[in-house]
């Protein structure tokens, strides 16, 4: 689209709202298996069949026919030692994990919201073969909530707690291969109303959320964040895109999807699939609530006042206002960037009471291991402990700031703690200079005598023999 | 308007502290709690006292009747269907009967000519009486002409218990009689009642005149065991291959569209009428024994006006034979008195062999009947069938030790074992 066509969003009746799945670094959500993908060849498969099912209603939904209509038999790969018969659907769900509600109330406490007090955990019926059970289990935490973008508040409609699905292998069209690994690990949805005006009201709101969700306990690397935008105009009806993995796609896929669905006679509301050229394909109809029915094998969720008070006077700093407290503490943006894309906030934080020289610790923590890496050809990184013990000798002056650098380097290099900080903490100049003026001070002293006085203030800093060869040079 | 008026299926706008919700009402699995559906399909509950004020939009809507006829193929064989409840039958409308349960697979098969649902129990709440319903049922399906085999729907539990019972009842068969079950509601995609189903057909227009516990033989959902009514046991307590044959093989693997032999059968004979001995007995019992466990059990059951008990014996078939809790005077003085007791292996596999150590010789001079290698569930519906019957009581230990429905197995093979 060239600039002089630039659309009036407002006039084309532009509504956009946003679905971020996000994946919790914690265990898998129903079970007590652990939530990691695993790339070794699996210890088992097993086959099977779904079948489409009506739900409370009586009705089979949409999308479910529209997955029915393919009549796959299903692989599922799964390993001894981290899949277990939660994932096979070869017994019930044992629990929900404790350890994710609660990184989902933090997160939706930061972003505004109610928190439901009783509520029931659902299945989503899925038939595609990606839930061993034919569906996916699914629990709304939280509604109401908001955030502030430049254009406006947009609203947060509801925060979901979930399982996420089986990862797809291979698909044909009468067999799909899927691995349990990823099944069962415990994914927040947030889901936003229809207000942002605008693509780049989009791409803001989905920084920002992605900002929180950094904040909290989420998993991170590729794949472990789905982002999907719904879409309408007037004149057509609601579309979602899913699958978008970089916020730098939102823009040109917007534009043309807006593009499409102005061209389009075809005007009915479905699911389409975010393709890496910024064009977008049909995936399956919109799904209905007429594929939500409750877990009966697990009883109503309470989520206690209790619980959220604890969780909120517990909540993590968020990106930008972790950046604001750096600032304030004397760090550059360089440092901020740096400690903060590190993830050594608080290691930072919990050496600060060592140190009045916030850059100096900065530097410490970040900086020189990343020169000490470039010189020595390998991964420097320093253990908090070390890093203490060394601002711990400053501050004690048995090592000037002057020589830290030089300390934190050979340690780097292989020497022992001790070692470095004794070879690095006798500046040999301070000792003859001491010596000069001692032997003016307190002239005609015995060798012995000189020897005593100087060992007296360099106790423990300096060999015997490297203050007698200094003191060689001026008494005779 | 209050809070009692609310009922399940009205759509109505509740105004409370937690915010205005437009919902469904829903039945409430827990008391002061009101369930709802919101618009998006996820539930969520309100404590009553946190409602202010409730509107109702409109009223329930009315369930929807099931218009589908059973359709006969003149082609097809017929099978007769005797729903009796549990995970399997979950989904079967009560008031209209609707097939809508039954998956469509099924009617390639075969024509369901005749349904009977006698009662709708979870398979815990079953016992003797129900047996004899059952066995009654299912004999009568058998003698007619129009039907070639027939299947059992039941709660998994103590599925194994009806198989034997009808095996012990029915006697001489010429049909199949397919027994089955789910594991996983036939709510969800994946119910195992699709497959388990579909094969139980296919069993039922066998050449296969037994009573067989057909279900899955494995996780997947490729094929089932057909399993012998008298040596299979539930293993299991979620699996959806959770039956096993105990000292036994299974007699056929048998695929949506094939079946595969695996052991003897007794070939179709629709010639054959069969006349149940359907009666079953309360008074017989069932206990496991347990290291120091006190011999003063068996009063408690002969004071229960029982009339035999079995013992899930340790081993090769002990229990205490000296000290504070021998159970030889004991036992000799029930016995003596006409109680009847018998022994079968709480190791589940293998055979009794009281011979081997001298503690067996000394328990077997008290009269106790050491019923081989015969699983303790089918003996306890064995025991109670007997006790039954007068012309079997007339020797009960001669009846015990016959092999009726070879709930004994002369040759127990290596790959018998955990099969």
């Amino acid at each position: 689209m060239e600039k002089a066509e630039v659309l009036d969003y407002a006039k084309i009746g532009f509504k956009s709202g946003l679905e971020i799945h996000q994946q919790l670094d914690a265990g898998k959500l129903f079970c007590s298996c652990p939530g990691f993908l695993r790339t070794e060849k699996p210890d088992f498969e097993i086959s099977r069949k779904l079948h489409a099912i009506a739900g409370e209603s009586g009705e089979i939904d949409e999308a479910v026919k529209h997955e029915a209509s393919f009549d796959r038999e299903f692989i599922y790969q799964g390993y001894n030692e981290t899949t277990c018969l939660v994932e096979l659907d070869e017994a019930p769900p044992k629990f929900i994990n404790e350890e994710a509600l609660d990184i989902v109330i933090q997160i939706a406490l930061l972003l505004n919201c109610e928190i439901i007090p009783v509520t029931q955990i659902m299945r989503k019926t899925v038939i595609d073969g990606s839930n061993t059970g034919g569906f996916q289990r699914s629990v709304m935490i939280a509604k109401d909530g908001c955030i502030d973008t430049k254009e406006g508040k947009v609203r947060i409609k509801s925060i979901v707690l979930e399982e996420d699905a089986a990862r797809i292998i291979s698909k044909e069209k009468e067999k799909a291969v899927y691995r349990l690994d990823r099944l069962g690990i415990p994914l927040i949805e947030i889901a936003t109303e229809p207000d942002m005006k605008n693509p780049e009201q989009v791409k803001e709101s989905a920084l920002y959320l992605g900002d929180i969700l950094r904040a909290c306990k989420v998993k991170r690397g590729i794949g472990t964040i789905r982002q999907d935008v719904n879409i309408s105009i007037k004149g057509h009806p609601r579309v979602e895109i899913k699958g978008f993995q970089d916020v730098k796609m939102f823009i040109p896929t917007i534009e043309k999807e807006i593009e499409r669905q102005q061209k389009s006679n075809d005007k009915k509301s479905e699911v389409r699939k975010a393709e890496p050229d910024g064009t977008t394909t049909f995936m399956r109809p919109m799904p209905g609530s007429a594929r939500m029915y409750p877990e009966t094998d697990l009883p109503l969720l309470h989520i206690s006042r209790g619980r959220i008070n604890n969780l909120k006077a517990n909540l993590p700093k968020l990106r930008k206002d972790i950046k604001e407290e750096l600032k304030q503490r004397g760090l550059n943006d360089e440092m901020i960037h740096l400690i903060v894309s590190e993830n050594k906030v608080e290691e930072f934080k919990s050496l600060l009471p060592l140190s009045k020289d916030a850059n100096l610790i900065a530097k410490m923590l970040v900086l020189w291991p990343k020169d000490f890496s470039r010189k020595l050809n390998k991964i420097v990184e320093f253990e908090t402990d070390v890093i203490e013990s060394v601002l711990d000798a400053v501050r004690k002056n048995k090592i000037g700031i002057s020589n830290v650098q030089d300390v934190l380097f050979d340690i780097a290099n292989g020497k022992k703690l001790e070692d470095a900080m004794k070879i690095n903490n006798i500046n040999l100049d301070e000792l003859e200079n001491f010596i000069a003026i001692l032997i003016k001070e307190k002239p005609g002293l015995s060798i012995g005598g000189y020897m005593g006085l100087i060992m007296q203030k360099f106790k423990g800093k300096i060999s015997g023999k490297e203050i007698a060869d200094a003191l060689k040079k001026y008494v005779k | 308007m209050e809070i009692r008026n609310l009922k399940p299926g009205q759509r109505a706008a509740l105004h409370t502290k937690q915010g205005d919700f437009e919902c469904v009402v829903l039945e409430s699995p827990q008391s002061g709690i009101i369930l709802i559906k919101l618009d998006s399909g996820y539930n969520i509950g309100i404590r009553e006292e946190e409602i202010l004020d409730i509107k109702i939009i409109k009223e329930e809507k009315e369930k929807r009747g099931s218009e589908e006829e059973i359709k006969i193929e003149k082609n097809l064989p017929n099978v007769a269907l005797v729903s009796t409840g549990g995970t399997i039958s979950s989904r079967l409308d009560y008031k209209t009967g609707a097939v809508k349960w039954l998956n469509p697979e099924l009617f390639k098969i075969c024509n369901i000519a005749r349904i009977e649902t006698p009662f709708m129990k979870a398979s815990e709440n079953m016992g003797p009486e129900d047996w004899e319903i059952i066995s009654e049922k299912v004999a009568e399906m058998l003698n007619d002409n129009e039907i070639d085999g027939v299947i059992v729907t039941h709660g998994t539990d103590f599925l194994h218990y009806t198989a034997s019972a009808l095996a012990f009842s029915l006697g001489k068969i010429g049909k199949p009689v397919a027994i089955t079950y789910s594991q996983r509601s036939s709510d969800r995609g994946s119910s195992d009642a699709r497959l388990n189903l579909v094969c139980a057909a296919r069993f039922a227009v066998s050449d296969i005149a037994d009573v067989a516990l057909i279900g899955h033989a494995n996780s997947g959902d490729e094929y089932c065991y057909a399993l012998p009514a008298t040596k299979s046991r539930k293993m299991h307590s979620s699996r959806r291959d959770t039956f096993r044959a105990i000292n036994a093989k299974p007699i056929a693997k048998i695929y949506p569209d094939r079946i595969e032999l695996i052991d003897k059968y007794n070939p179709r004979d629709d010639k054959i009428k069969i006349n149940a001995k359907s009666k079953f007995s309360e008074k017989a019992a069932l206990v496991k024994f347990y290291p120091n466990q006190n011999p003063d059990i068996l009063d408690y059951y002969i004071n229960q006006g029982y009339k035999g008990i079995v013992v899930e014996a340790s081993g090769l078939g002990h229990v205490i034979t000296e000290g504070k809790n021998n159970w030889i005077p004991k036992l000799k003085k029930v016995i003596k008195s006409g109680f009847v007791v018998c022994a079968a292996p709480q190791t589940i596999y293998g055979e009794l062999q009281p011979y081997v150590y001298s503690a067996g010789r000394e328990l077997e001079k008290t009269g106790i009947i050491y019923l081989k290698d015969i699983l303790p569930e089918t003996a306890l519906v064995k025991l109670s069938w007997v006790l039954a019957n007068p012309a079997l009581k007339k020797d009960i230990r001669e009846s015990m030790l016959n092999n009726f429905a070879r709930e004994f197995n002369p040759r127990i093979s290596e790959d018998e074992f955990l099969n």
